[in-house]
């Protein structure tokens, strides 16, 4: 018995190995030494200048290596006028790597600039710079400023939507479940936003080689998929521990919310960054309206706990404090490639507890989400989203 | 709750204060075009005041002039016999760091300069070492047959031999005038062909400068732009000229894309030939603007020494390379003497 058993698991392996032997060999076969099966043609060398900051009497560039071949640059430009500059470390660029160009230049505020980098066979890329502004210098004073900004617009707002709890204790099943579903249509707008920021944001400063819209798409379900395995984690082990069901889907909420106001952050704080007054200003306004109905999303599924008000003010935090992070984020290190990471995993968390609450509301709701008071909800969700969304 | 903030306050930190970057051991200064001081812990990327690698030299070319093997025909006629060869596979080192894939004649951009007199046999034997199909077409007069534009010579190794009388008297152009033009022109097939009058022009120092422009990138704008091919050369190697005494130039205009390109000199002004073909001048100024293969010959003497600019006052070419300096020195072989011309 014991022979057999061993030479069966050694069959089991063997038969799991050999496919995969053969996969290796097949893939030695095209890409090996030697062959020519695949010709890809010639390899252009690319960089993406993925930041440009207006400094005393200079112009720093960062630039990566996002081609797929390395490059030497060669010659930095403005305005397509041949500048002498500098490159630190070295004008050796290997894949992904990145390096700053600094370009002495007597700028001008608020005027464009198209600041060009040359490499050395001789290709030119460039990037338009729609009004410069002195780069932020980090300083403590700054970080109040953008802890002040992201209060303002991440907790206060959120707070002010919690308000609604007595309200809503207060109401009937059927207006609860209203309550409920407009939330998930106000998240499912928040979602939708994201994905739309996330996607703009690539196309506008993110290298070719990213991938843009496949990178959105993985980081989004990575993260709804995480996030989904832990929620669920989090609700089965409600049933045995202190916190209860709804206590846990408000924390969801929350923590799905919290990544969206980073997102939010970030946004105002690359905004402030990049010098542009008027849109930072409206992005704050926008923001701050948007996300007291967040706090009605946090509330709705608590209000029929008791003793609430310390875990409602710590979602709270959880869902608004995230914005002043993301503010000095998207103020002082603003990178396209971080920028539609974080953006992406809010979309995913927030699609996540959409689908948590429709479950929820299902289970509770006699099995049922096609009444009119979910319908309504989610459609009058998605319309105060639009408006609100019509003054950013 | 404290717990969790401190701890996310912590991550912000070292996210918003990147870690420094490596101890660098070196530092370089560089001056820019406005006087300011850099300092710098990388490399410096600078078309004017590094020093150039290049492989053409444009100070060699400035004062070359080819006139051919002169022999002398039956009836008395000087014939001149030149040998051109033209490529189009080389990479050349065109401004510091940039790589560009030249086509030459002789091996150079701009290819030589050939000089005869008017009235001479002219006999240029042309080679085509390139891959693709080249000729040699001249302005100036001419039978139809060698034009140059009818008689494409095949690559790797076809021959044919130009033969004309020299003229009429001037600065002429020569180029490849194989379809797509642009494309054979621009990437350098072309060179200055002198015809000098019987009667000699005054001595002068002499020079020829082609202006001329690369397009690096294949998106028919030129990158760069130059007297003589390298941007910035002559800004970073002054030409050195002497006060009181006589300076030719023979200028011709082989940008492509552009409509227009122009000579402006500092602190001077020159007196200006048309195409050379005349011998009294029709212009005494300090600027002139030439289009495509326009060409003509300036003359001017420097009385006070010292720097001086030329460049294009179309600026924008200026500030892509096509600027220079002459360093005017003071003449110690009192010039009082010498008498240019009758």
């Amino acid at each position: 018995m014991e022979v057999s058993n061993t030479s069966s698991k050694g069959k089991l392996i063997a038969s799991g190995v050999i496919p995969f032997a053969f996969l290796i060999i097949l893939i030695a076969y095209i890409f090996g030494p030697g062959s020519e099966l695949l010709d890809l043609g010639i390899p252009l060398p690319e960089i993406t200048m993925e930041k440009v900051d207006f400094l005393d009497s200079e112009i720093q560039v960062t630039v990566r290596n996002t081609g797929p071949i390395s490059v030497e640059i060669a010659m930095a430009d403005v305005n397509d006028r041949i500048q002498p500059a500098a490159v630190e470390p070295d004008r050796y660029l290997e894949r992904y790597e990145t390096a700053l160009v600094r370009i002495p230049f007597e700028w001008n505020d608020a005027e464009p600039y198209i600041v060009g980098i040359t490499i050395e066979d001789g290709t030119r890329f460039e990037k338009e710079i729609e009004a410069a502004a002195p780069a932020l210098e980090p300083s403590f004073e700054l970080l109040g400023f953008f802890a002040i900004i992201g209060t303002y617009v991440g907790i206060i707002p959120v707070m002010i939507g919690l308000l609604w709890l007595p309200f809503i204790k207060r109401i009937s099943k059927q207006k609860y479940h209203f309550f409920l579903a407009l939330t998930a249509g106000l998240l499912l707008f928040l979602a939708i936003d994201s994905v739309e920021e996330a996607l703009d944001v690539s196309n506008e400063s993110l290298a070719g080689s990213f991938n843009g819209v496949l990178l959105v798409a993985t980081v989004l379900i990575l993260s709804f998929l995480g996030l989904y395995y832990t929620g669920e984690k989090l609700v089965s082990r409600a049933k045995s521990s202190r916190i209860t069901k709804p206590v846990a889907i408000a924390l969801m909420i929350s923590i799905g919310i919290g990544l969206h106001n980073f997102g939010e952050g970030l946004a105002i704080g690359a905004a402030v960054g990049l010098g542009s007054i008027a849109f930072s200003t409206f992005l704050i306004i926008g923001f701050a309206l948007h996300n007291t109905t967040e706090g009605l999303a946090i509330a709705a599924p608590m209000s029929r706990e008791k003793k609430v008000i310390g875990k409602l003010a710590a979602m709270g935090l959880i869902a608004g404090a995230p914005a002043i992070f993301g503010a000095w984020i998207g103020g002082f290190v603003y990178s396209p490639f971080t920028s539609v990471v974080f953006l992406s995993i809010g979309a995913g968390a927030i699609f996540q507890v959409i689908i948590t609450i429709l479950k929820w509301i299902r289970e509770q709701g006699d099995k049922n989400l096609s009444s009119a008071a979910v319908a309504s909800g989610f459609a009058i969700g998605m319309v105060i989203m639009y408006l609100t969304s019509i003054l950013v | 709750m404290i717990l969790a903030i401190t701890i996310l306050i912590g991550i912000s930190v070292i996210m918003i204060f990147p870690i420094g970057s490596q101890a660098q051991t070196e530092e370089n200064i560089f001056v820019t075009h406005s006087g300011a001081v850099v300092k710098t812990t990388g490399e410096v990327l600078d078309p004017l005041y590094t020093s150039a690698t290049v492989e053409f030299d444009p100070m060699e070319y400035l004062r070359d002039f080819n006139y051919g093997r002169i022999s002398q025909l039956e009836d008395g006629t000087v014939l001149r016999e030149y040998t051109i060869i033209a490529n189009d596979d080389e990479i050349m080192e065109v401004s510091p760091g940039i790589f560009y894939n030249v086509w030459t004649f002789n091996g150079t951009v701009p290819g030589p300069t050939i000089r005869a007199t008017e009235g001479d046999i002219v006999r240029v034997k042309f080679i085509n070492n390139g891959e693709k199909e080249h000729t040699i077409h001249f302005h100036g007069i001419h039978p139809a047959g060698m034009d140059g534009v009818f008689e494409p010579v095949g690559g790797n190794g076809g021959q044919f031999v130009y033969e004309f009388e020299a003229g009429p008297v001037g600065v002429h152009p020569y180029h490849c005038h194989v379809m797509p033009l642009e494309e054979h022109i621009v990437h350098g097939l072309y060179g200055v062909f002198i015809v000098d009058p019987k009667e000699e022009r005054p001595p002068a120092d002499e020079m020829v400068m082609v202006l001329n422009g690369l397009d690096t990138d294949f998106d028919t704008e030129n990158n760069f732009y130059a007297a003589n091919t390298i941007p910035f050369y002559y800004q970073h190697h002054p030409i050195q000229i002497n006060t009181n005494e006589l300076i030719r130039i023979y200028v011709v205009n082989m940008v492509e894309f552009d409509p227009i390109n122009n000579f402006h000199l500092h602190g001077n002004l020159y007196k200006y030939y048309p195409t050379g073909t005349d011998i009294v001048p029709s212009f005494y100024t300090d600027m002139i603007t030439l289009s495509q293969t326009e060409r003509g010959i300036m003359e001017f003497e420097y009385q006070y020494p010292g720097k001086y600019l030329f460049h294009a006052h179309k600026v924008e070419f200026s500030e892509k390379g096509w600027v220079g300096i002459f360093m005017v020195n003071e003449n110690k072989e009192g010039t009082e003497d010498v008498k240019y011309g009758s």
